[in-house]
Order: structure tokens, then sequence, then C-alpha cells
């Protein structure tokens, strides 16, 4: 598949994934960024042996897991002034609630409840984190739970 | 209270946001691109340029003593290691493999890290130790030909510079990289048992 392609097609998702895992709306622009410009580098690398959508979650989620090394340098490196400005209207006042509850999640957390919410498979969840299917569906049900009380604590009806 | 539930798909996909320009991306990739390998080629060109400097010392002073040709020897071999090493560092991270599990591109990560903050440590001791005995066994043939008041002093100089270097620079160097390598690893390690909680 080509590569512009992809980018159309997977933009969206890995964006909600980098803004479940920061809830920073440039900050995770900037990280999806970051995650197609390695998929364009490993492109010719990528022998089908798994789904190519996995294949760009796997790489999606490394680089979010790689913030951590990465808050004092990538950073800084100059966004072209017009990339960040054209910020989207603010969504509703629920929906930036839960991308708020997500972000404070621990962060393997963050990434197991973002793929579920992005309808992936948990077999393909498994596959990207590295645990158990069973595990993962522990985890799953713990995480939404935890959402839900938060909702709730919050007044939402 | 599952009448309550809220539909969390659907507040999720009600996220939306711009899609940068491809080519935007592309100039993002360059510009990255473009700031490494400068800084590895300034690197890597001071260090060739000292070291034909030092040759043509060499070549045309012609100096007597063996301890000299040492001396010049360990100079290089110190700025030979300084320069392989920084350049060899940018290398480690290129052997991550952003394609992997969470799980394996994290015990890959770590254990790049701790290689590198043994390699940090190791190779600034090294390139210190070669760097200051190279000097010192450079100066020998110079300062026997000095009275030895001037002997003294030059060699007074030199080691106080050394020692500022040992005892005050580098233990700086090595708490700067340290501390923030000491942070990184322990961030990972915290994601990896994050991981494996049941």
């Amino acid at each position: 598949m080509a590569f512009e392609d992809l980018f159309k097609m997977h933009w969206q998702k890995i964006f909600r994934l980098c803004m479940g895992y920061t809830n920073d709306y440039d900050l995770a622009q900037d990280m999806a960024q970051e995650t197609f410009i390695i998929v364009w580098q490993q492109l010719p690398k990528f022998r089908n042996e798994a789904n190519i959508g996995t294949w760009i979650y796997r790489i999606a989620t490394n680089i979010c897991l790689r913030q951590v090394e990465k808050q004092n340098r990538f950073q800084k490196v100059e966004l072209s002034a017009n990339l960040a400005e054209e910020k989207q209207a603010d969504p509703e006042p629920q929906i930036q609630l839960l991308y708020r509850f997500i972000s404070e999640l621990p962060e393997t957390d963050r990434i197991i409840i973002s793929l579920e919410l992005e309808n992936i498979k948990q077999s393909e969840i498994a596959n990207i984190v590295g645990l158990s299917e069973a595990n993962i569906r522990v985890k799953i049900h713990r995480i939404k739970e935890k959402l839900t009380r938060n909702f709730n604590n919050n007044g939402h009806r | 209270m599952d009448t309550d539930k809220i539909n969390f798909n659907e507040l999720w996909s009600g996220q939306k946001a711009e899609q940068p320009a491809l080519k935007d991306l592309f100039v993002k990739m360059n510009n990255f691109k473009k700031a490494n390998r400068k800084r590895i080629i300034v690197t890597n060109v001071l260090f060739l340029l000292t070291s034909i400097f030092i040759l043509c010392i060499w070549y045309f002073c012609q100096p007597q003593l063996l301890t000299t040709k040492i001396g010049i020897t360990f100079i290089l071999l110190a700025m030979a290691i300084f320069a392989i090493s920084s350049t060899n560092n940018s290398g480690l991270l290129k052997k991550t493999n952003e394609a992997e599990s969470n799980q394996k591109f994290l015990t890959n990560l770590l254990a790049i890290k701790e290689k590198q903050q043994f390699m940090q440590t190791t190779m600034l001791n090294i390139y210190f130790v070669l760097l200051s005995t190279g000097i010192a066994l450079y100066m020998a043939e110079y300062t026997s030909r000095m009275t030895t008041f001037w002997a003294v002093f030059a060699y007074g100089i030199t080691g106080l510079w050394i020692l500022f270097n040992w005892f005050y620079v580098r233990p700086k160097q090595i708490k700067k990289q340290q501390s923030k390598l000491k942070e990184i690893i322990r961030k990972f390690e915290d994601l990896q048992t994050q991981l494996n909680q049941e």
C-alpha cells in the first residue's frame, strides 16, 4: 500500500492514540507525525508478517512509551509554524473528560484502552503490547471500570 | 448501573484532528535528519583536522625521543575514542526496532540504555587518562631542553590543568550524563513493571 494512503487512512486513529496518551493536542500531533516518519522509513522493510494496521500501531505505541526519553529532545525540533496553528474547535466536554481520564491512567493502560476504544481486536492488542490475550482482557475490564467510576464521580448520569 | 453505561467508543471517536499536509511531514523529517548528520560530521571533521595537524608536527618537527611519539599516539587515540563513541551512540539507538511489541521494545531499549550508561563513563575515563598521559609524555622532550625552573613551571601548569579536568570537569560531565540516563532507565523499568502486573 502506498504511504500516502496509509497516512490518510490511519492519521486520525494514530492521533487519537497519542492524544489519549498525552491529552496535549500539539504534542499528540508531533507524536503522530513522528510515527508516520518512522512508518515511511521502515515501510520497505515491512514484510506482511503482520496486519499493516497492527504494525503501525506498534510503532505508534512505542513512540508513546518513548516519550519519557524525548521530553527534552524531540520537542525542540522546530515545527513549521503553521502546523500547530490550525486547532480544531474544542470538542464537547464529555470527550475532553474521557481523554483527560485516560491520560491520567498508568502509561501502559493508556495504550491498551486507546486500542480497545479504537475497536481493535483483543488478540491484536495482545500482539501489539506483547501480553497474553487473557491478560489484556482482564486489564481492559479493570480500566473500563475505573473510567466509569471516574465519570460517575464527576457527576455523569 | 448498566443503564448508566457510558458509550466510551463513541466519545473516543469524537476527537478529531487536523491532518497535516504530507509535505510538512517530510520537511520535518529532513530537518531532523540534517541536524543529526551535521552533529556527527562536525565531530568527525574536527577530529580529522586535529589528527592531521598533530601528524604534521610529528613529520615536520621530527621528535627525537620515544616518549614524544608515544605521547602523540596517546593523544590521537584519546580523540579517536571520543569521536568513535559519540558517533557510536547514535548507532546504538538505531538498533531499536519500533515495530516490535511494546514488551520487547522496552526490554531492548532498557538494555541499550544500560549499555550506554556503562559506555559513557568508561569512555570518558579512558579519554581523560589517555589525553593526560599523552600530553605529559609529549612535553618531556621539550621541557628537557628548558632550565629546571621553566620545566617545573610548564609541568606545574599542565598538571594543574589536568587535575582540574579530572576532579572537576570529568565528574561534572559524568554526573550530567548519568542523571539524565538514570531517570530514563528508572522510567522504563517502571513501564515494564506496569506491563507485568497481573
